[in-house]
């Protein structure tokens, strides 16, 4: 009976213990989750506003809409960008600062995204690589890196309007970190060639 | 058996202790296993990303070399920094020492920010006693002319905007233990605020030195200014062992009228005042590595100021104006009449999903604060804006004790949920139906997270009437191109709130300022009529204590007098200009030239044809020898003193004075990993737990 009483507990922590891998692993899938799917959804409402010029939301009660298609040819990145960078809309994919120079404009256009999803390719970018901007019917805007640095999140000034046209896209740094909340981010700056 | 069954209890307590032991050691052992890789995992992106961290901490700036582990002595900046001040124009000599004490030739590149609209006009290099002046030249050639010098080893300075409030100056072959001298001078004008000077020098340009490219030369790194700053990135080994790069401070006042006042706001200073308005100013010891700048503030004697004033200089041909009128204060009859004017208020609250949680904060903060400065003959409304727009009620209503009850509690409900759709909330804020007699001010308050920009703007600019309407910007980063353009166009102002603690001292500034306008209405005309072409072009009212500063190009030979008018409580009130002999000053022309190429840039980024600007830009900047988004200064040595072929480049980089920048670059982390981390231990202890169950019921 005893036994029985000590089994019981045992099997009872190991389904509480059990219940609270899963919450927590399914948690983090979920961020993963959301991050792999709504790019897909955006996918659709992106591709209709850019030929139809109407510009949908991705789903219904979505606060934000794809403007631009963020791709790097040689690493297979495909990537739509959502207008503003709250912390709901960076759930679903990068997101443009806004203020910053609309993508497909002059000036200086500002992405930032989560380092463990969407930019988790900006450590292996190079310098010179070439990244593509589409923000409408037109052919995308091509963009070259100059500079890759690490700065503290308190230099907005990266972000400010620059005289020439580039491409600023934004992340957390380290990527690997384990806590969330580092005040370092990981910052590519790229030319427009053409 | 109550014994036997206490003992097996205790028996039955400590083998469950043991096995949780157990398992927490397997936890354990799993965390460390998971945190080695982890560990593992950072180390190698750490190596793979062009930073490198914690190099001895010498109290000196390195500079990296081809070989791993090797550093030198990067060069040395000494900054001297004169500042004339003549009334309202302000004229600064920076002077910068390029010390090398390293055995190789290097290009220095030192970044610095200036005032906003500071304009750089000259360039001066001196090596040994040879002075080069430095050419205005367009962007491209002038970046030739630098790159072509530093080929043929010889000596050369740029100076290029990066930015209107950020240049970089780079000095091409600083050889072994040389010392090269350059010197930059901008102009820019003082505004008066509140009978008050305010000057500026952004100190943080005491300079950081970060290592040279992070990628070794053998990369094939192409040797140009632009892939060497590619390649830097910031050295976090600085220790302040010693002046390393020391700043000097001068600044020589002529008010021309006594000055009441004089102090600097956050260095220790000496200043020796001297009769007739003049004071000198200068610092007690030297400064470095500040990231505070130097600020002086100074009064003249009350109702010594000068009320209105016009300067002119001409300029090849051409004659230029600074204009500055302080519209006279109301006297306190006057002031208690504009006080008694009823205010009717209208409060846009952004509760968009951007706007959750700290900014929802700060603007329920704002419009508590809003709700307390209302008096009861007052009007007021509140608006909600996100996917759709809600008023608080229909129209404006009297701010009765019991309408501002109903008012805080409908706020304190507010939540930030979906779209941000503005332009419903603007419409019905500016209907056209002001209530006759009251001062009609809508506030907005918004982190500016919208895309249609220019449909707003003109919808603002076509429906203000009466109305007046004043951004206040919230949230870490918020849209401030945005926020500023609309209160131009709601011939407002524009307020930041960045933190939660600000809300009570930055709303209740705007709201004593906004009590009641000074001067409404403002037009410059000439004296038969005809408008001036003013730079910035538009007026917006003006609160107490703000003074106009406007350029304008004198074009006209018969009637030169200037009139500026406007609307002084409900007075018509106007003030006439007529430049004369004695209002010459020198630098006009070129703050006009400043300010026309400002606007000129405002209208690229409101959807101007580039080219067409970038002509115009040029065509200004040339004529007045001025550094801008298209132009820089250069300065090229003719005789070699190095060694042609590459050097490395070392950039000095100035550290951003706090509050310079607005908010800070969102966050972009999630808990994904930590959470994936936390769920495998669980379900590892889960597991040793079932196995230790498993095992026990077998047995």
């Amino acid at each position: 009976m005893s036994s029985g009483t000590r089994r019981r507990a045992l099997w009872g922590a190991a389904l509480l213990l059990a219940t609270l891998g899963a919450w927590q692993l399914a948690s983090a899938g979920w961020i993963h989750a959301k991050a792999l799917v709504a790019q897909k959804l955006i996918a659709a409402a992106w591709t209709q506003a850019r030929d139809g010029g109407v510009s949908r939301r991705p789903w219904p009660g979505a606060d934000t809409r794809p403007i631009a298609r963020l791709t790097v040819p040689r690493r297979g990145v495909e990537l739509f960008v959502l207008a503003g960078a709250s912390g709901r809309s960076l759930a679903f994919g990068p997101g443009h600062v806004s203020g910053t120079a609309r993508p497909g404009s002059w000036g200086n256009v500002v992405l930032v995204a989560h380092r463990d999803t969407h930019f988790s390719f900006l450590r292996d970018l190079t310098l010179d690589e070439e990244i593509l901007l589409e923000s409408g019917p037109a052919a995308p805007a091509r963009y070259r890196v100059r500079e890759i640095t690490i700065v503290d999140k308190g230099e907005a000034r990266i972000m400010d309007a620059a005289d020439a046209a580039q491409l600023t896209l934004i992340t957390c740094y380290p990527f690997d970190a384990i806590q969330p909340g580092t005040p370092l981010r990981y910052v590519v700056i790229a030319e427009r060639v053409a | 058996m109550d014994r036997k069954g206490w003992n097996g209890s205790a028996e039955q307590v400590g083998d469950f202790l043991e096995l949780a032991c157990r398992a927490f050691m397997g936890g354990v052992a799993a965390a460390l296993l998971f945190a080695l890789a982890a560990l593992t995992l950072t180390i190698t992106s750490a190596q793979a990303a062009p930073v490198t961290l914690n190099d001895p901490k010498t109290g000196m700036l390195l500079l990296r070399t081809a070989t791993p582990g090797q550093y030198e002595p990067a060069p040395k900046v000494e900054t001297d920094v004169a500042i004339q001040v003549s009334g309202l124009i302000a004229r600064t000599r920076v002077t910068q020492v390029f010390h090398n004490p390293g055995g190789d030739f290097v290009e220095g590149i030192y970044v610095f920010p200036l005032p906003e609209k500071a304009a750089v006009d000259r360039l001066q290099m001196q090596i040994g006693d040879r002075r080069i002046e430095g050419q205005i030249q367009e962007k491209e050639e002038a970046r030739k002319a630098y790159e072509k010098a530093k080929a043929e080893g010889r000596k050369a300075a740029l100076v290029e905007q990066q930015r209107p409030n950020l240049f970089t100056n780079s000095v091409a072959h600083i050889g072994p233990n040389d010392m090269v001298r350059i010197s930059i001078e901008y102009q820019q004008t003082l505004a008066p605020e509140n009978g008050e000077y305010r000057l500026r020098f952004p100190l943080a340009v005491a300079p950081r030195y970060v290592p040279a490219s992070a990628a070794p030369p053998t990369e094939g790194v192409p040797d140009d200014g632009k892939a060497a700053e590619a390649a830097l990135v910031e050295h976090p080994a600085y220790d302040c062992g010693g002046a390393v790069n020391p700043v000097d401070i001068v600044v020589a006042i002529d008010a021309g009228v006594p000055l009441a006042r004089i102090e600097s706001s956050y260095h220790e200073t000496w200043i020796e005042k001297q009769s007739n308005g003049r004071a000198m100013v200068s610092f007690i010891r030297e400064q470095e590595e500040a990231d505070r700048d130097f600020e002086l503030v100074w009064s003249v004697a009350p109702g010594q100021g000068p009320q209105a004033a016009l300067f002119t200089e001409s300029v090849s041909g051409a004659e230029y104006a600074l204009l500055m009128v302080n519209p006279p204060q109301p006297s306190a009859s006057e002031k208690a009449l504009l006080e008694r004017f009823p205010r009717e208020t209208i409060l846009i609250v952004d509760t968009s999903g951007s706007m959750a949680g700290v900014s929802m904060e700060q603007a329920k903060a704002a419009v508590f604060m809003a709700l307390e400065t209302f008096k009861a003959a007052d009007r007021f409304n509140i608006i909600e804006f996100n996917s759709i727009m809600r008023p608080l009620f229909a129209e404006a209503l009297p701010a009765s004790p019991e309408n501002l009850q109903q008012a805080k509690a409908w706020v304190k409900a507010l939540r930030a949920t979906g779209g941000t759709e503005m332009a419903p909330a603007l419409t019905f804020a500016l209907n056209g139906r002001e209530t006759p007699g009251y001062l009609r001010q809508v506030i907005f308050m918004t982190d500016g997270g919208v895309s249609n920009e220019e449909e707003l703007f003109k919808l603002i600019a076509a429906r203000l009437g009466q109305s007046r309407l004043f951004t206040v910007g919230i949230g870490s980063a918020p849209n401030s191109h945005f926020m500023t353009k609309a209160a131009q166009f709601g011939r407002g102002t524009f307020t930041y709130i960045g933190d939660v603690r600000e809300v009570q001292e930055k709303m209740s500034t705007l709201f004593a300022k906004i009590e009641a306008p000074v001067l409404k209405d403002v037009a410059i005309r000439w004296a038969d009529g005809a408008p001036v072409e003013t730079f910035p072009p538009r007026v917006p009212d003006l609160y107490l204590g703000e003074p106009i500063v406007v350029s304008a190009a004198v074009t006209r030979t018969a009637s030169r007098t200037i009139v500026v008018s406007g609307l002084r409580g409900n007075q018509p009130w106007s003030v006439a200009l007529t430049p004369s002999s004695d209002s010459e000053a020198s630098g006009v022309g070129a703050l006009w030239a400043r300010a026309k190429i400002a606007t000129l840039m405002d209208a690229l980024r409101t959807g101007g044809e580039p080219g067409e600007i970038r002509g115009q830009v040029v065509k200004v900047a040339i004529e007045h020898h001025l550094v801008s988004a298209y132009t820089s200064l250069v300065a090229v040595d003719v005789t070699p003193t190095g060694p042609a072929g590459g050097t490395r480049s070392a950039l000095v980089k100035a550290s951003l004075p706090r509050g310079m920048a607005v908010g800070e670059i969102p966050q972009t982390d999630t808990a994904a990993t930590l959470q994936l981390l936390a769920g495998l231990l669980a379900l590892g202890a889960a597991a040793i737990f079932a196995v230790a169950a498993h095992t026990r019921s077998r047995a």
